[in-house]
């Protein structure tokens, strides 16, 4: 439904609350967005308030080491003697924040050049698509284990690994949209009003390429949660702090006497996941219909 | 034929310098000593840095140092693992079978479990089992691989003790003939559910997208006229339509197997590519990071130009359509 994009077109610019307000409703009347967003501020708002939920610090010893799930400890002690819930509710943290601000990254970069690619087109095109292509020659987990291998792994610099092996599928979707957008008369009719290339950019297309770019921005969210989870399950994150892979890195030692060293924080990266994927899909659902149309064959 | 053939070439190659200028451009980005760079973290002789700079031209501008890059890497010479003690060429060439079976054997079995599945969501007139479908293929795509490994650990190797844990093969192994190959295969069971489990998600999204997208088509309207039945629809009409464009996806993506198996051998010990890469990490072994990194890019691009190729001649309008 693109509701929200013909709100803003026709009228004036401050109503944009109004329409993210009227996409946030299309949002939560789909099965899936709902689901999502009810997943995703849940795990938030529960990270978040890890101070005041957990019963102990991150790197506070509770109790014995490899203590079984119990009242006391609701997910068990780890290795070491940590509370493994607190320790779970501290590690999304971590893990939330690199999603998001991977793919925020990812986002800023892969949409600008994709905008440049698709609104420039010639040679502009040919260079900038031929590198997103070489970026997205590699497998994304071997672009991030290279750049971490080389570099070191930093907090930052492990987000910005992830952005970098994850623009060029920003970089795509952009591209495709404007490359269509251009050749519509509202483009053609700002163009010959003489205004800018960056405010036909920035203020004409941009609005209007949003919606499908908003979709993947939430699978890449996703993607990156994966990723620097896998990082920290091969003990190449940032040690100092707690983070779900790194509580598996550890748990891969006792799977024969604490599986719930694995199956707590795996469950809470895959219910992260979930979350950001089922946004994903409801977004879809709303700006492209078809994509969850079920033709069904009737017999 | 040869026309297109020599047009993907000339795609294929330039990428793959790109690439190996971007590892370039990487490696002069590691902070400090530059030939501690190239090697890794061991300590080096006097002589051998000498040797060092002079094989990479690290005293020289940076330009011609690009140029011996690459006229190294022409050479075949991928740098010599010094935890290894051995040419990186030989350790790569030695582990790279080992993927592949891990890799073809998985993706066979999730290619059809994920086609099974796709097909039979987007098709049955029942709402519950597509939900059922739906549901489970959208967990198993939001699994981490290495915790779908870890679980399948826990119930089948520590739990139920079927299936050994990690490995290959027994560390004293004295089969022969068939028990040797059952043995190879007990060991390759989990890894390989894992990765199957892995594909089969990915499968399944898209067959069902496709297939969906395939019963709208005007074709299934006509072959429902014509009185032709469920099953000789989905059978002749949709599932072979809807097939080609995943296959195509799964023949790119089966290039990226090569590298993007290593949290699988991770987990498994499975002493593949994905594994090496992981223990030069650790250990600092810059040149064998660098090898296994090219490596990769080689078999993925040379595996998109394969299933361009075999594409064109399968089907000559991709040929003239470019």
């Amino acid at each position: 439904m693109t509701v929200g994009v013909e709100t803003r077109e026709v009228t004036a610019a401050p109503t944009w609350i109004r329409s993210l307000w009227t996409g946030f409703r299309a949002l939560m009347r789909t099965g899936a967005g709902r689901t999502g967003v009810i997943i995703i501020t849940a795990l938030a708002l529960v990270s978040w308030f890890a101070p005041w939920i957990a019963p102990n610090g991150p790197i506070e010893l509770a109790d014995k080491s490899l203590l079984p799930p119990s009242r006391l400890h609701l997910m068990g002690t780890d290795n070491v003697g940590h509370d493994l819930f607190s320790v779970v509710l501290y590690g999304g943290r971590a893990s939330l924040a690199i999603g998001f601000y991977a793919a925020a990254i990812a986002f800023l970069l892969g949409g600008t050049i994709g905008a440049l690619a698709g609104y420039l087109r010639g040679p502009v095109e040919a260079v900038l698509m031929r590198i997103a292509e070489l970026f997205q020659t590699l497998p994304v987990i071997v672009v991030v284990l290279f750049v971490v291998a080389m570099l070191g792994s930093s907090f930052w610099l492990l987000i910005g690994a992830v952005a970098v092996a994850i623009w060029p599928l920003e970089a795509r979707i952009v591209y495709g949209q404007f490359v269509v957008l251009k050749e519509r008369e509202f483009v053609a009719a700002a163009q010959a009003a003489g205004l800018s290339t960056s405010h036909i950019i920035l203020r004409e297309i941009l609005p209007n390429a949003l919606p499908p770019v908003i979709a993947q921005v939430a699978l890449d969210a996703g993607l990156a949660t994966l990723i620097a989870a896998g990082l920290g399950f091969l003990g190449l994150s940032d040690p100092s702090i707690p983070s779900w892979g790194e509580i598996l890195n550890r748990g891969q030692s006792y799977l024969d006497n604490a599986w719930w060293m694995s199956v707590f924080p795996g469950a809470a990266i895959c219910i992260t996941v979930l979350g950001l994927n089922l946004l994903a899909d409801g977004l879809n659902e709303i700006f492209d219909p078809r994509s969850s149309s079920g033709t069904r064959l009737q017999s | 034929m040869a026309r297109f053939i020599i047009a993907r070439l000339g795609h294929a190659i330039p990428l793959l310098i790109g690439v190996i200028v971007v590892i370039f451009c990487v490696l002069q980005m590691v902070p400090g000593d530059p030939v501690q760079a190239i090697i890794g973290q061991f300590p080096v002789p006097p002589a051998y840095r000498a040797s060092i700079e002079e094989r990479f031209h690290l005293n020289d501008p940076l330009y011609i140092r690009l140029f011996q890059y690459f006229v190294n890497l022409a050479q075949g010479d991928l740098g010599y693992s010094f935890r290894a003690q051995r040419p990186v060429l030989d350790l790569i060439v030695e582990r790279a079978p080992r993927t592949l079976l891990l890799a073809a054997s998985g993706y066979a079995v999730g290619i059809v479990v994920g086609i099974m599945i796709g097909v039979q969501s987007a098709v049955t007139n029942h709402r519950s089992v597509d939900r059922f479908w739906n549901a489970l293929v959208l967990v198993g795509y939001a699994m981490p691989t290495f915790w779908i490994g870890q679980l399948l650990v826990i119930v089948f190797a520590m739990n139920l003790g079927w299936l050994p844990t990690q490995g290959m093969a027994p560390l004293i192994d004295r089969s022969t003939g068939f028990a040797w190959v059952l043995d190879r295969m007990r060991y390759l069971a989990l890894p390989m559910t894992t990765y199957a489990i892995y594909e089969a998600t990915r499968v399944a999204r898209l067959i069902r997208t496709s297939v969906i997208g395939t019963l709208g088509q005007g074709y299934i309207v006509t072959a429902r006229q014509k009185g032709l039945s469920r099953r000789e629809i989905i059978q002749g009409h949709v599932i072979r339509n809807s097939i080609l464009p995943v296959v195509t996806a799964m023949g790119y993506s089966f290039g990226t197997a090569m590298g993007g198996a290593v949290l699988i051998e991770s987990v498994f010990s499975w002493p593949g590519v994905g594994s090496l890469l992981i223990e030069s990490i650790r250990l600092r072994d810059n040149q064998t990071i660098v090898g296994v990194v090219l490596f990769v890019a080689v078999c993925v691009i040379l595996m998109n130009l394969i299933v361009d190729i075999l594409y064109s001649w399968l089907d000559p309008r991709i040929r003239l359509a470019r």
